[in-house]
């Protein structure tokens, strides 16, 4: 245990120092302010639009007006949920695939193998101390997201809206553990460095582009902006009496979203900060109840990919790829 | 107890088909600075990365100290420091760091005593709070020697060592090598290509030839049993073949 500590204590004090890694992290942080703002800016053109709407209205003498557009400001977060999704994993995995062949570049495996500790210390250091290095990383991103959602977005976070937000960054962090598991399991394993970079970057370019993608188009409801049966004033019960005989195209369709780790992670998280209509001021156990085969699944693909890095990294593998 | 540090016998490794060493068979006494000799390809890192535990043997077997690097492998370890040729270490760590880093691996729960030791014994003070970033070959080279010997192993495996040194790492070398082996009787083990330097440090060679062992025995021995070679490297490359070509 205390070998794996000293990896794990190394790991922390290397990535601290490593520029790329800080830089990398700070990009992630300015465009998740950037995606607040942009939201931000977004809502109040609507905002401004309605108001003129109503002025339009008051000065033609018609009384009634719309509802105005409410500002739901865990809903500004949706673009930062979508960076972490695609820039995030794949960060996840440079940083995963980094720490191990960065190790056997310079020669530091051979000196490691060659000292008198467990076997799997290696792996274990390194998988817990990158998950402590993604933990203080979420950690940072939320206070950003908040941050920017209080500063520039113009909203009140509540304490509720502060939970929702914690969760959610507790599903973040099992999302980038994920990723960096299965590239730290995936380099141990390569004898060729690059051949594990380059399945590392199919697996995140199938999962978390590709397969998500094909699952969006095959939604009719994401051809039109704001949606398809909105945009045609169909009511929900009307829209669920329609989908209903699309039964088993929606089966695929769903089928294939399911599949991928990110869709898991976007649906929890959407549901979570409200983003998703259907789950937006909902109570936390309301929606922790309906999510609760996402959170399942993400969280055992996550502890499936710890071991399968652990596993991949025994000394008798890293012994047969460093030779 | 054997008064062997190194014993092998028939101590093979193939890869597929190709053999890099085949049926090896030599001891090393306590207290000798052994040069493995050999062309580039002849096995050399091959055997000490066998004799290191980083590879399993795939015919005969080694003992280190008596325990065998297959069954005991872990015994084995706490046993030997290893040096690799062209080790880079983590240049963003600073001596200190990197040192407490192997030093804990090797089983020293509270190392700064003992790096400090070390330190001072290898006279490469005022650099502890220094990152590894900014270090030249020759004082990396000291890092993999302070690393290796944190421990205080009894037998010490290097690979290479002076492989990319300027004249005066080498001397820096040659000097620590001697020093160990003379202060602490610690048995060395190392693989090189430069001849004057196993003249000057060696008290016991084996030459390897595609990875054969041709020739194993004391650096006076040898050269006593050669009087009509004028040097190492004459008797070098008449029992090396594939050099001489």
């Amino acid at each position: 245990m205390t070998d794996l500590f000293t990896v794990a204590g190394k790991e922390l004090l290397d990535l601290r120092r490593d520029r790329l890694f800080v830089i990398l992290i700070s990009f992630l942080a300015v465009v998740i302010f950037i995606s607040v703002a942009v939201g931000a800016a977004d809502f109040r053109s609507q905002l401004e639009a309605y108001n003129r709407y109503v002025a339009d209205l008051t000065a033609s003498g018609t009384g009634v007006a719309p509802a105005a557009p409410q500002l739901f400001p865990l809903q500004l977060l949706r673009g930062g949920i979508e960076y972490l999704e695609i820039i995030g994993a794949l960060f996840a995995i440079v940083l995963g695939y980094g720490t191990i062949a960065k190790e056997k570049h310079r020669g530091t495996l051979q000196l490691f193998l060659t000292r008198p500790v467990n076997r799997f210390a290696f792996a274990g250091g390194k998988v817990a101390g990158l998950s402590l290095v993604w933990l203080v990383v979420v950690v940072i991103l939320t206070a950003v997201s908040i941050g920017a959602v209080v500063t520039i977005g113009g909203g009140t976070v509540t304490a509720t809206d502060l939970a929702r937000v914690a969760i959610t960054a507790g599903f973040v962090w099992f999302y980038l553990v994920f990723w960096t598991a299965l590239a730290v399991g995936l380099t141990s394993l390569s004898g060729r460095l690059s051949s594990a970079l380059i399945v590392a970057l199919v697996i995140w370019l199938a999962f978390v582009l590709v397969i998500p993608q094909i699952g969006d188009t095959m939604d009719p409801d994401n051809q039109v902006p704001g949606g398809l049966f909105a945009a045609l004033q169909i009511q929900k019960t009307d829209e669920l009496a329609v989908l209903a005989q699309f039964a088993g195209f929606d089966g695929i369709r769903n089928g294939l979203e399911v599949s991928s780790i990110t869709k898991h992670f976007e649906r929890l998280s959407f549901a979570l900060l409200g983003i998703k209509d259907a789950y937006n001021q909902q109570p936390i156990p309301v929606v922790l109840a309906a999510m609760l085969p996402y959170a399942i699944t993400l969280t055992a693909a996550t502890i499936a990919s710890v071991i399968f890095a652990t596993a991949a990294t025994t000394r008798r593998t890293l012994q047969r790829t460093q030779s | 107890m054997t008064e062997a540090a190194i014993r092998t016998w028939g101590l093979s490794r193939s890869y597929g088909p190709r053999n890099a060493v085949t049926e090896l068979s030599l001891e090393v006494p306590r207290g000798e600075v052994f040069g493995l000799l050999g062309h580039n390809g002849a096995g050399k890192t091959t055997t000490v990365n066998l004799l290191t535990t980083l590879l399993e043997p795939t015919g005969g077997g080694a003992e280190i100290e008596g325990r065998s690097v297959s069954d005991d492998a872990a015994n084995v370890r706490r046993s030997i420091g290893y040096l690799p040729e062209n080790v880079q270490f983590y240049d963003s760590l600073t001596l200190m760091e990197n040192l407490r880093f192997f030093g804990r691996l090797s089983g020293i729960r509270k190392p700064d005593a003992r790096i400090a030791d070390v330190l001072r014994f290898l006279d490469f003070p005022g650099h502890e709070n220094q990152r590894l970033g900014t270090f030249s070959k020759g004082m990396r080279q000291r890092v993999g020697i302070a690393q290796a010997i944190l421990h205080e192993p009894s037998v010490l495996f290097l690979d290479e060592p002076t492989s990319g040194l300027d004249p005066e790492g080498v001397r820096m070398l040659r000097e620590t090598i001697i020093k160990l082996n003379g202060e602490f009787g610690i048995t060395v083990f190392m693989n090189t290509h430069l001849l004057s330097e196993v003249t000057r440090t060696c008290t016991s060679i084996g030459i390897l030839n595609h990875g054969r062992l041709v020739h194993h025995g004391s650096l006076a021995g040898t050269l006593a049993a050669f009087p009509e070679e004028q040097s190492l490297e004459e008797i070098y490359f008449q029992l090396d073949p594939a050099m001489a070509r």
